[in-house]
């Protein structure tokens, strides 16, 4: 057991997800920047100066920003494909989730050129504008055939606030300018119809943590936190608190009978109501903590029972990374997530965007 | 590759010497993916094209685009054929058992359901059970499963569904949220909403420790008797309590049997006010320092709210 961060070997481990990859990951190469994002967040939370160790792959991240038209249409559109090898030249392959991981990791690259010279902003913006539904909603991408959202596509509360955090890396502001490209008001409308009623957000009533810290941070991107009655905000802060694993007291009638209660992950947060704890939840949880009420976000972060939690059960100290549960392998995803709650905690890392807080706007 | 010899597949390779994350990818993920990139480039619509993104999917669920391209595709041959459709609802129900974490299936599927001119609810119930029976939390599933009842105005299964899934594990917050949600829905009647917190009783007799329950059970008094808390509902509460909210020390040597029932009857008594407020404290001051002492912050929290108000 081991209490304190293992930085040499998470460092190792994620380095190893930049190299060379197996087969058995050919799957993710359709999200290849998702990948990037998270081994560059976790390293960078880490204190590697990643603009040195990896500038010579930077024009290599830029080769994804592509700029494209739709077939029989004037309008131009931009934004960030996944991967070059899934990229199709007159189809458009651009996605919101991509876009936003890949100006996260060239802000932590330092590329300022690309956000001063290159980037388009009519054209990102465009982009973002025609993924927005009329309910407020977004998809992640455009028909193939039409500059409208995708048919196929979800709409949910992780492209709302991905949509908003990408106006803002473009230099957004003030709700006027986020108007200029996205109809503020109805996203607004369209998050307060995922309100949950004793708390948080989710679809069709089912409180979730992941959401519910989308949620929150589009509503604080596009200044929308006072539209929140305090009775929700107290009741979301409340869902939050509860979803702290406690191995003492009451709770633990539920020992033997509760097939996803375990005392073992005292500290730990789950994602919804009798789940096991996560170590990505302990991030939505602490992060939409942190949002509504960061007094009882230092009370929680104080009493240090997350981090033992985390570092204790879910950290490898063999291989490095971290694993979503005390069982499973380490993961990237988990790891870069890991670290990510572990530096929310200490203050150093920003939560709104998901990267150390010193490369944040 | 066979079938396709007329297509040369779009290479794979960047040529860039830094790149990251460089993917030794098989053969046929090269032969799949080249070839069915360059079908979507010259936007061939055909069975063979419908045919190879369906290779694609098995080999990269993920590809946002190729399931794009498929709906294209099935939407240029089908034009309302009714075989067609349901030909690709049976291989959507195919990939999800082989994906059941992908979550691309669902808004797919329900992009198929939209542009089918009969779609029935009874074609999906079975493959949705079959879903929920191997995970019964899937939260993309539940979602979908809700779609459905919106879209075909059908809420005649569900209630006796969520409770065979309760029968299973009481604590399954879906089933108890799903509940909620139909129940949201379907204006009950007074007497229906009494039967239902006379299930509830049951099923808190069962298990006192267990939050969804609890939770549901204030929602159906704030949902549809204005949080008018009876005494009855207080006392069914306080037998699992043993009546601590009535001390204004706490006892340490007290066990109780829910904290979520102390914590449900300190709320009530907030409610109430005036010289109920008291016991209000003394439950909130039992979960503080012995019945749930992880969350002493919040307690303490609403103790100070509520010697405010
Ligand atoms: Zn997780």
């Amino acid at each position: 057991m081991s209490t304190s961060l293992e930085s040499t070997k998470h460092v190792k481990f994620l380095k190893r997800h930049l190299l060379m990859l197996p087969s058995s990951q050919q799957s993710h190469d359709v999200n290849r920047i998702a990948i990037i994002f998270y081994s560059i967040v976790g390293l960078s939370a880490l204190g590697v100066d990643c603009s040195r160790e990896y500038a010579s792959s930077i024009p290599y991240i830029y080769q994804h920003y592509v700029k494209l038209q739709i077939p029989g249409y004037e309008e131009v559109f931009s934004g960030f494909v996944g991967s070059l090898a899934t990229n199709v030249s007159n189809t458009s392959c651009i996605s919101l989730p991509n876009t936003l991981f890949a100006l996260l990791t060239l802000r932590i690259m330092k590329c300022d050129e690309f956000f001063q010279k290159t980037v388009d902003r009519e054209s990102l913006g465009n982009f973002i504008r025609k993924c927005q539904y009329p309910d407020g909603s977004f998809a992640s991408v455009l028909d193939m055939n039409k500059p409208t959202p995708s048919p196929v596509d979800s709409t949910d509360l992780r492209f709302c606030y991905i949509a908003a955090a990408i106006l803002r890396l473009l230099g957004c502001e003030t709700k006027e300018d986020f108007e200029e490209f996205i109809d503020v008001d109805r996203v607004i409308d369209y998050m307060m119809t995922k309100k949950c009623d004793f708390g948080g957000f989710g679809d069709y009533g089912e409180t979730h943590a992941g959401y519910t810290s989308c949620a929150l941070c589009a509503f604080q991107l596009l200044h929308g936190l006072d539209k929140l009655d305090s009775e929700f905000k107290e009741r979301t802060v409340d869902w939050l608190l509860h979803r702290q694993v406690s191995n003492s007291g009451t709770v633990l009638l539920q020992e033997g009978k509760n097939p996803y209660y375990d005392p073992e992950e005292n500290g730990g947060f789950q994602g919804r109501e009798n789940k096991f704890a996560d170590t990505c939840y302990a991030f939505w949880c602490l992060n939409s903590l942190k949002i509504l009420d960061e007094n009882e976000f230092n009370n929680v972060c104080r009493a240090g029972l997350a981090q033992d939690y985390l570092l204790t059960k879910t950290q490898n100290n063999l291989i490095g990374g971290f694993s979503k549960n005390d069982e499973d392998d380490p993961d990237l995803y988990h790891t870069c997530l890991g670290i990510a709650v572990l530096q929310l905690m200490n203050g150093t890392f920003d939560g709104i965007f998901c990267i150390p807080k010193q490369f944040a706007p | 590759m066979e079938g396709y010899e007329d297509v040369s597949p779009l290479p794979l390779d960047t040529g860039f010497k830094d790149e990251l994350c460089q993917i030794m990818y098989t053969d046929e993920y090269r032969m799949v993916v080249g070839t069915a990139r360059a079908l979507m480039e010259r936007r061939e619509y055909s069975e063979r094209a419908k045919e190879l993104t369906g290779r694609v999917i098995d080999l990269a669920p993920a590809y946002y685009t190729a399931w794009n391209y498929r709906f294209d595709i099935l939407m240029h041959l089908a034009r309302g054929n009714v075989e067609l459709l349901n030909q690709e609802l049976e291989w959507i129900d195919e990939v999800t058992l082989n994906n059941p974490k992908n979550y691309q299936i669902w808004s797919y599927k329900e992009a198929v359901l939209k542009n089918h001119p009969s779609p029935s609810f009874k074609r999906e119930l079975p493959i949705l059970q079959l879903m929920l029976d191997e995970d019964t939390k899937n939260y993309h599933v539940w979602s979908f499963r809700k779609w459905c009842v919106l879209f075909f105005g059908d809420f005649s299964h569900e209630l006796g569904y969520t409770e065979s899934l309760l029968e299973r594990d009481v604590y399954n917050n879906s089933a108890w949220t799903h509940r909620m949600f139909v129940l949201k829905n379907t204006s009950p009647s007074h007497d229906h909403v009494l039967e239902e917190i006379e299930y509830v009783k049951g099923k808190i007799e069962l298990v006192p420790q267990n939050i969804s329950v609890w939770t549901y059970l204030r929602g159906l008094y704030e949902n549809f008797l204005n949080a008018n808390y009876d005494d009855e509902i207080i006392q069914f509460t306080s037998t699992f309590t043993h009546g601590v909210e009535e001390e204004d020390e706490t006892d340490v040597n007290v066990e109780i049997e829910s904290s979520c029932a102390l914590e449900f009857i300190a709320h009530v008594y907030a409610l109430r006010g005036g010289a109920m407020t008291r016991k209000a404290i003394n439950a909130y001051k039992g979960l503080a320092t012995k019945y749930d002492p992880i969350r002493k912050n919040l307690w303490e929290l609403k103790i100070s709210r509520v010697t405010k108000s």
